[in-house]
């Protein structure tokens, strides 16, 4: 779960898996009230895919070269439940007790509010991990935490329809293509999954000058709402004539997939860990392809890992975050999770870097939540979304 | 004789006390908080005041009108094909015996036991694009079909689909309070099979076949997943509007606004559905 705007089906399975998740977790309690010395607790608040990478393969590798450490892996189910650990961890700060953790999977060291100062976290930028050095400095939010996976959007293809060596890599190559082939691309409604979502943003870029940096949380306005998005809905009401079906659009991350896997559509809008692992997992044939474009990439975002500064392991914990930015973890970020590395690409090994060359992004663009969020669906919804009318 | 009569009358209450006051928290308590929040106001400066322009937003936006139109197209569509599809599988149940009845009757319930996520997708893989049907299609050599996904006949075919099954219970119990006799007694006078429907067997299902559809419209009226995964980007049904609104939006109020909206058409098929139970409790 990487970004705010993953699919609202997948936050409804994560609701009942979570609300399961809290009744089995009740159940175990009782034997976790003590944190073992060696053993160091570790919570995640992502995907099930998150927890069986860390299960199948940083777990093993990690125990194997550290033999005297262990990891507890735990599931906290989503963001609020991590949270509810964070402040847990608080509580143990002023009373001096063990909080029975020391290692978030993917947290922002923003919350709990005011955490940062009472020093719940690591400043894992002086905590002298030998692999800080290699993070790419995009993906780097706060010294208190450590990106180690990333998934950004990319365009994924139809390789037997439209070769390699023709593929659009520019937002006006890929406008020309679009109009050349009606019918031949979708991409999801915005706020119903961050691929249709990004995608819009892009053109919200592409329409603004191409400057990721004109949009921040605080400097929405109604006046420069109006004007900068205004802009964009004009370029994507031209293109709606030649999406598929005159201009429907699909209702989630996967529907897309869905629809180029049925060879609806040539090309579509993915996240990359989804796009990867659909292929992985025989979603999506080989013979898709995958392309960023260059000019301005799709929007991504990174998922951090923090240590707890008053965790009974935290030295471990720190042993186990260099240990997630070495080459192999991070090869196998990428190769078993479908997610970017948090290093910069210099430091995965070179035959993948060979391989995901077309998708290596020159920039990873963000657009802020908050109210800029809400101003991008609700003007899509009235402005894009009933340009053709569906009824006929 | 007295004492008696009383205590089992407090029984009575104490047994009906339960739902009634889950209706009374659950339902008709939120009915009047969002009627309240949406008119009664807080002013910035903490104070309360009357106030109506969500109301007048929603009744002069026309994307929200078209909302509104579509989810009443929707339904009454609905409603209809509902009625043709379901009165004669009912009919037939209610007449057909054997091993064949059976297995219709069987085949008509089965869409109470399919969660509409999966039948979500399952029409998307038959009727969408490239799906089974259009595979058929080519096979036979025809052309293809414009497929309904994305368009509003999307949650029309899945809504019907999904409502077949409370729709054919309700219409077969009502038709199993038709005699044989009177049935029977008109054929010896010689009515034909359209005569003994229209003047023997619908004057008796009436008060069935408006407690069926004033069920069924309730239903779709407020239907989310369907609309959410098969119907076109705009304009939106109720469901996901509301939904939106609320989520992606952080509108409350427009949000509450429209459940308040859409709760006013459904008690009108309210009323219709509890004057015919009156109607028939009062024979």
């Amino acid at each position: 779960m990487v970004g705010p705007l993953r699919d609202k089906t997948m936050k409804r399975r994560a609701f009942l898996i979570s609300t399961a998740g809290t009744a089995a977790g009740l159940m175990l309690l009782p034997k976790l009230s003590f944190a073992a010395p060696g053993q160091i607790d570790w919570y995640t608040g992502s995907d099930a895919n998150v927890l069986d990478f860390w299960t199948n393969s940083v777990k093993p590798a990690f125990e194997a070269a550290h033999p005297d450490l262990k990891l507890n892996l735990v599931n906290a189910s989503n963001n609020a439940g991590i949270q509810a650990i964070g402040e847990r961890a608080v509580a143990a700060m002023q009373t001096n007790t063990d909080p029975q953790a020391d290692f978030f999977e993917q947290a922002d060291p923003q919350l709990p509010q005011g955490g940062i100062e009472a020093g719940l976290y690591v400043n894992m930028k002086q905590a002298g991990l030998s692999n800080y050095s290699k993070l790419n400095p995009l993906a780097i939010d706060s010294d208190f935490s450590l990106p180690y996976r990333g998934s950004q959007v990319l365009l994924a293809y139809d390789t037997t329809r439209l070769s390699a060596a023709d593929v659009p890599k520019t937002w006006d190559a890929l406008v020309a293509w679009i109009k050349a082939h009606p019918g031949q691309f979708v991409y999801n409604r915005p706020d119903k999954g961050g691929s249709g979502g990004n995608f819009v943003r892009r053109a919200i870029h592409q329409a603004n000058g191409l400057d990721p940096k004109l949009f921040t949380v605080g400097n929405y306005t109604e006046a420069f709402g109006n004007e900068a998005l205004g802009k964009a809905w004009e370029l994507l009401n031209d293109l709606a004539p030649s999406l598929y079906d005159n201009g429907a659009y699909s209702s989630g991350n996967t529907q897309s997939i869905q629809l180029l896997s049925q060879g609806v559509v040539v090309m579509t809008p993915v996240w990359s860990d989804q796009v990867l692992q659909a292929i992985a997992q025989g979603v999506l044939p080989d013979t898709t392809g995958i392309v960023q474009l260059q000019d301005l990439a799709l929007c991504g975002g990174f998922s951090r890992c923090v240590v707890l500064g008053n965790g009974r392991n935290r030295e471990a914990a720190l042993k186990l975050a260099d240990f997630v930015l070495t080459e192999a973890m991070q090869d196998a970020v990428l190769n078993e999770l479908g997610g970017f590395p948090g290093v910069s690409w210099d430091y995965v090994s070179a035959n993948l870097r060979e391989k995901f060359a077309d998708i290596i992004p020159n920039s990873i663009p963000t657009f802020p939540s908050g109210a800029w969020e809400a101003a991008v669906n609700d003007g899509w919804y009235r402005n894009v979304a009933p340009a053709i009318d569906r009824k006929s | 004789m007295l004492g008696k009569a009383s205590a089992r009358g407090l029984v009575g209450l104490l047994l009906v006390a339960l739902p009634v006051s889950l209706v009374g928290w659950l339902v008709i308590w939120p009915i009047i908080s969002a009627v309240q929040r949406t008119v009664w106001r807080a002013s910035p400066d903490g104070a309360g005041h009357f106030d109506l322009s969500s109301y007048v937003f929603f009744f002069s936006d026309a994307y929200s009108l078209n909302n509104l139109s579509l989810t009443l197209w929707t339904t009454s569509v609905c409603a209809a094909l509902l009625l043709v599809v379901s009165l004669p599988i009912a009919l037939y149940l209610r007449f057909a015996r054997g091993r064949l009845a059976s297995y219709v009757q069987a085949l008509a319930i089965l869409p109470m036991f399919v969660p509409s996520v999966i039948l979500a997708y399952a029409l998307i893989r038959v009727l969408g694009p490239n799906g089974l049907i259009d595979l058929l299609l080519n096979a036979a050599g025809l052309p293809k079909l414009r497929t309904p996904y994305l368009t509003p006949w999307g949650p029309v075919i899945g809504l019907v689909w999904d409502n077949i099954p409370l729709t054919v219970l309700i219409l077969l119990s009502g038709l199993g309070a038709v005699g044989n006799s009177a049935i029977e007694a008109a054929r010896d006078v010689g009515a034909n099979r359209r005569q003994r429907l229209w003047h023997i067997i619908l004057p008796q299902i009436t008060t069935s076949i408006l407690v069926a559809l004033s069920f069924a419209v309730l239903g779709i009226f407020s239907a989310f997943t369907l609309p959410y995964l098969l119907g076109p980007a705009s304009p939106e049904m109720m469901g996901p509007y509301m939904q939106r609104t609320f989520r992606d939006l952080n509108d409350p109020v427009g949000a509450v606004t429209q459940a308040v909206v859409t709760f006013g058409f459904c008690i009108v098929f309210g009323l219709f559905y509890v004057r015919s139970v009156a109607r028939n409790q009062g024979k």
